[in-house]
C-alpha cells in the first residue's frame, strides 16, 4: 500500500516526525521503521489492531522508552538534550491512567499543576472539562475505571498543552462517556489550539474525528495520509467510500497474509 | 524546595510521615521506661554512666529504626508503583532525580527528627539520673550525630532498592534479610562486616563504648555517598517499557 504523506503547507507545519523509528525486544520488533508525519493543528489519528506498535511509538515519543534506531523531532526538538522542553509542550496519556491512589482526584491533578507551574484555577477547569467536577474530592483509587480515565484525561488536559498524545483515550467508557470524549477529542484543536496525536484499534472511532491517519500493523506502516485519500483509494478498490473499516481490515488481512508467505518461504 | 513540597503533598495518607514520627515516640518511650524499670540495674555496671546511658538504651531504639527506615523507604517508592504515578512522573517536566532527591530528603528529616526525639530523651535522662557531674551533654550530641551517620547506609540502601522494584514485599524482604542477617554479623569482632549496610546501623548499639568510631563513621559515609549517587544515576535512567 502506497504511502501518501499528509502535506505540508506553510499554515500546518510538522509538529512530530519521526524517521524510520524502529524498536526492538531481542528479536521482536515492536516497531519497524517507521516515518510518522504529524501536523500541526491537525488531529491524528494513529490505527492499528492491538499490538501493532501504536503505544510503543508513542512511548518513544515521550521518552518512556528509547528507540532501537531512527529518529523523531517534536516542535524542532530531540530527546534527550530538549526532554524538559518537549515535555512541557505535550500533555499525554498512554496505555491506561496514572495516578495516587492515596490522593483525591483534584490532589492528583494539584500535583502536576504544581510541577507544571499553572494557576490553581486550572485543576478545576480540568475537572469540569472531563466531566468529574462532583467526584473531585474523592480518592483515585475508589474511582470506576472510566472515572480514572477521565481522570487520565484530565491530567494530559491540564494546562492546555499545545500537543496531546492518547493512546486510546476512550478505552473503559460507556457509550455515553465515548460519544463525550470523542468530541472532546474533536474540539480541541481550535479550542485549544493544539495538536493531537490519538491512537485506536477502531477506525469507525478515528474516522469521525481525525484530519490524516497513519495505519500500523506489526509494527510497519501499512498508509499514512489524509482521509478522504484514504476513501479514495477505497474507492478505487472497490470498497463503498463510507465503509472505511472494510478497507482498513482489507489492509490489515493483507499485510498478515504477506507476512504468512515470507515466513514460509 | 518546590520539589520537597510536592513530594509531601503527594505523600498524603500514605502513612510516611506517621511511621517516622512514630519510632521517634516509640524510642523515647522505651528509653524512658527501660531506664525507669533497669534504671539501678544499669547504672550498678562496670561503665562510664555516659557510655551506659547512650549504648545500653540504644540496642531497642536502633531496631525500631531500623524497622522504621526500611518501611517507609518502600512506601516512599510504593506510592508511585501503586496507580502507576511513575508513569505520569516520567512523562513530567521534570528531572527525575530531582524526586528522588526530595524522597532521600524527606527520609532524612524525618530520621532526623526522629533521633532527635530519642536522643533528646536520653539527654532528660542523663541529665535528671545520672550521678552528679558525669552527665556530658556534648556526648549525647556526638552519638546523635554518630548513630544517625551509620543509619545513612540502610537509608540510602534500602531507598535505591526500593526505586528499582516494583513488587513492595521484595524490598520489603530485603530489608528484613539485612536486619536478619546484620543480627547474625554484629558481634563478629572484624572491620569487613563493616561492609554490611546493617551492621553499621547497629554499630553503636554492640559497643561498650558511646565514643564514635572513625572507622565506622569512614565506611558509613563511603556507602552513604555510592548508593545515593547509584539511586540519583538510576533515576535518571528511569524508564516504562
Amino acid at each position: 500500500m502506497k504511502h501518501a504523506q499528509p502535506g505540508r503547507s506553510r499554515r500546518h507545519p510538522l509538529i512530530i516526525e519521526t524517521r524510520n523509528l524502529t524498536k526492538r525486544y531481542k528479536d521482536f520488533v515492536a516497531v519497524n521503521d517507521v516515518s510518522m508525519h504529524v501536523r500541526k493543528g491537525s488531529i491524528y489519528g494513529f490505527l492499528g489492531p492491538n499490538g501493532a506498535g501504536k503505544s510503543t511509538t508513542m512511548k518513544m515519543l515521550l521518552g518512556l522508552t528509547a528507540p532501537t534506531s531512527g529518529a523523531f523531532e517534536i516542535d524542532g526538538m530531540r530527546f534527550p538534550d530538549s526532554r524538559v522542553a518537549i515535555l512541557k509542550e505535550v500533555g499525554s496519556f498512554i496505555e491506561s491512567p496514572s495516578y495516587y491512589a492515596n490522593l483525591t482526584g483534584r490532589e492528583n491533578l494539584d500535583i502536576i499543576r504544581r510541577i507544571l507551574g499553572l494557576p490553581a484555577s486550572s485543576v478545576d477547569e480540568a475537572l469540569e472539562l472531563v466531566g468529574l467536577s462532583e467526584f473531585g474530592g474523592r480518592l483515585a483509587k475508589k474511582y470506576s475505571l472510566g472515572m480514572k480515565q477521565r481522570l487520565g484525561l484530565a491530567e494530559a488536559l491540564l494546562g492546555r498543552p499545545p500537543i496531546l498524545i492518547l493512546d486510546e483515550p476512550t478505552n473503559g467508557l460507556d457509550p455515553a462517556g465515548i460519544h463525550e470524549i470523542r468530541n472532546l477529542v474533536k474540539s480541541l484543536p481550535k479550542a485549544f489550539d493544539c495538536t493531537v496525536l490519538v491512537s485506536s484499534h477502531m477506525l469507525s472511532e478515528i474516522e469521525l474525528v481525525a484530519d490524516d491517519i497513519g495505519i500500523l500493523n506489526h509494527g510497519t506502516m501499512l498508509y499514512e495520509g489524509s482521509l478522504d485519500n484514504l476513501r479514495a483509494q477505497a474507492l478505487a478498490s472497490g470498497y463503498a467510500a463510507e465503509n472505511l473499516e472494510e478497507l482498513f481490515l482489507a489492509m490489515i488481512e493483507q499485510d498478515n497474509l504477506l507476512r504468512k508467505q515470507r515466513a514460509v518461504l | 524546595m518546590s520539589a520537597l513540597s510536592i513530594e509531601l503533598r503527594k505523600e498524603r495518607r500514605t502513612g510516611i510521615v506517621f511511621v517516622l514520627l512514630a519510632i521517634g515516640v516509640l524510642g523515647a518511650l522505651y528509653a524512658c521506661a527501660n531506664f525507669l524499670v533497669r534504671g539501678e540495674t544499669l547504672l550498678s555496671m562496670p561503665l562510664d554512666p555516659m557510655d551506659i546511658l547512650l549504648t545500653q538504651l540504644y540496642g531497642m531504639i536502633v531496631v525500631t529504626n531500623m524497622f522504621g527506615v526500611i518501611v517507609a523507604a518502600c512506601m516512599i517508592y510504593g506510592m508511585e508503583f501503586r496507580g502507576d504515578a511513575i508513569k505520569k512522573m516520567l512523562v513530567m517536566p521534570m528531572k527525575m532525580p530531582s524526586m528522588y532527591g526530595s524522597k532521600f530528603l524527606v527520609l532524612v528529616i524525618g530520621l532526623l527528627i526522629a533521633v532527635a526525639m530519642q536522643n533528646g530523651v536520653l539527654a532528660l535522662i542523663g541529665a535528671s539520673s545520672l550521678p552528679e557531674g558525669a552527665y556530658d551533654p556534648g556526648a549525647v550530641i556526638a552519638f546523635a550525630g554518630y548513630s544517625l551517620i551509620t543509619s545513612m547506609p540502610v537509608l540510602t540502601l534500602m531507598l535505591l532498592v526500593s526505586s528499582r522494584i516494583e513488587n513492595m514485599w521484595i524490598p520489603l524482604g530485603i530489608g528484613v534479610a539485612g536486619f536478619l542477617s546484620a543480627m547474625a554479623l554484629a558481634s563478629v569482632d572484624s572491620p569487613l562486616v563493616l561492609a554490611h549496610p546493617f551492621v553499621l546501623m547497629l554499630k553503636p548499639a554492640i559497643a561498650m563504648s558511646a565514643q564514635p568510631e572513625f572507622l565506622a563513621i569512614a565506611v558509613s559515609a563511603a556507602q552513604t555517598v555510592i548508593f545515593l549517587a547509584a539511586g540519583l544515576w538510576l533515576s535518571g535512567r528511569g524508564r516504562y517499557e
